[in-house]
């Protein structure tokens, strides 16, 4: 970790990608019922949407994912939160022990010095544990990101068959453009938690 | 991990409490926080000991933005109250802490510096948290010397601190009072041994009755809704407290 970054500001980072995961799985839910939805005109619209209706039923098994997905990454970031808290009270220690160390003579002060470097060896542990979190967790976005294109892809082929609707084109070409948006906007948030993500891995 | 239940709405203006640690050792005695969210803001209640800061920040990251949090109240000055104050104020040192005077210059050996504290004279006081005004009601040597309520007119709801706080058994942990003669036995003990003062006693169920209270929310054990906050006032008032056994 950066000097100076603190267990602080790793604690509003974790906030920070926490926001986005929420703001994800909130769209993630609006994607499932507007798949819902489109399976239902689909089923209306007859043998002239049966591509979209194809389409439509992995957009909700792409909703499914995306939400089991960020139930994940919700999970590794409340692991962050016990990790930073522990790394917290470290930084609150050895504050304490800094300054009674420059009050101290003598034994008391080769005690703290030793109180110090024990302390110094956990607070590396804990650094090293954020670390690997972090690691994992940059892994789980770039997996996430794969799986979003896959959503993009999937809403533009949706477009695609929407052609194809006959007299119902024009509603599915509607509905299909509101996939690519609602998608778009994922994309968007994962940008974000890439980049809240990056300045941790490069602090 | 604690989870965070709304047990109030009306548009923006929200009562969230954050309860029941599954994952809290048993030497732990266990917590209910609540947040009082009004607009872009919010008030953390009691938001408890340095132990129960990971399950009690990760509830309340899962439903509110803890950015947003710009106030603490603490009811009084005990480590299972306000010990996590210092972890608070290195997530965000602009952070208030609203607690009794009293207390002013005991709680920032937990943390905190002059900025971070807004005494509460003994009387009370208004807690502005966005457009609602909170008031800080005395409850003092209930069970600690200065010792606060917070009631929400709006709302209806009085945040109680230790009173009617009950240690409640495996299987018996529901978030609200179902009935009442059950629940009570395990707040009995509690109350005959922590509340010190009958005196104290009588003015604060003579000061809360004045108050119309739909929900009341201690920072053990279950929530009074409805007749029952009534049954335990009563019940409270007749009860001997200051006594070592039960």
């Amino acid at each position: 970790m950066k000097q100076g970054h603190g267990a602080g500001g790793e604690l509003r980072r974790i906030v920070r990608i926490n926001e986005e995961i929420k703001s994800v799985v909130a769209t993630a839910f609006k994607i499932n019922l507007m798949a819902m939805n489109a399976i239902f005109l689909a089923k209306r619209a007859g043998q002239n949407a049966l591509g979209f209706g194809v389409l439509s039923n992995e957009l909700r098994r792409f909703a499914t994912d995306l939400q089991q997905q960020m139930t994940v990454l919700r999970e590794m970031t409340y692991g962050s939160v016990t990790t930073v808290t522990g790394m917290l009270k470290q930084t609150q220690l050895n504050r304490v022990l800094e300054r009674a160390r420059a009050e101290a003579v003598g034994e008391g002060r080769k005690l703290i010095d030793d109180f110090l470097r024990d302390h110094a060896e956990a607070m590396l542990r804990h650094e090293e544990r954020i670390v690997a979190l972090n690691r994992r967790l940059t892994q789980m976005i770039a997996d996430t990101a794969q799986l979003v294109e896959l959503g993009s892809v999937l809403a533009r082929s949706a477009k695609i068959e929407a052609a194809y609707g006959g007299a119902f084109s024009s509603s599915l070409m509607q509905v299909s453009s509101d996939f690519e948006q609602t998608i778009g906007e994922i994309q968007r948030s994962l940008e974000n938690l890439t980049k809240h993500q990056f300045q941790e891995a490069t602090a | 991990m604690k989870t965070a239940q709304v047990i109030y709405e009306d548009g923006s203006h929200k009562w969230y409490a954050i309860v029941r640690d599954a994952s809290r050792p048993n030497y732990l005695i266990d917590t209910n926080e609540y947040l009082v969210v009004a607009g872009d803001d919010a008030i953390l209640l009691d938001p408890g000991g340095s132990e129960v800061f990971p399950a009690v920040f990760s509830a309340l990251s899962s439903a509110f933005d803890p950015r947003r949090v710009s106030k603490l109240f603490a009811s009084h000055q005990d480590p299972d109250i306000i010990s996590s104050l210092s972890m608070w104020l290195e997530f965000n040192p602009e952070i208030k802490c609203y607690l009794s005077w009293l207390w002013a210059s005991f709680v920032p050996h937990f943390g905190g510096d002059a900025d971070t504290f807004v005494s509460i004279p003994d009387g009370g006081m208004d807690i502005i948290v966005g457009s609602q005004r909170l008031q800080a009601i005395p409850a003092h040597y209930l069970h600690s010397s200065g010792n606060f309520n917070l009631y929400d007119p709006k709302a209806k709801i009085l945040f109680s601190g230790d009173i009617g706080a009950a240690l409640l058994p495996p299987g018996e942990d529901g978030l609200f009072v179902e009935n009442f003669d059950r629940h009570i036995r395990h707040a009995e003990g509690f109350h005959r041994r922590w509340m010190g003062s009958e005196r104290a006693k009588r003015d604060w169920c003579a000061r809360v009755s004045q108050l119309d209270i739909e929900m009341m929310c201690p920072q053990h054990g279950a929530i009074y809704r409805g007749d029952d906050v009534r049954r335990f006032i009563d019940w409270f008032a007749q009860l001997e407290v200051g006594v070592l056994k039960s």
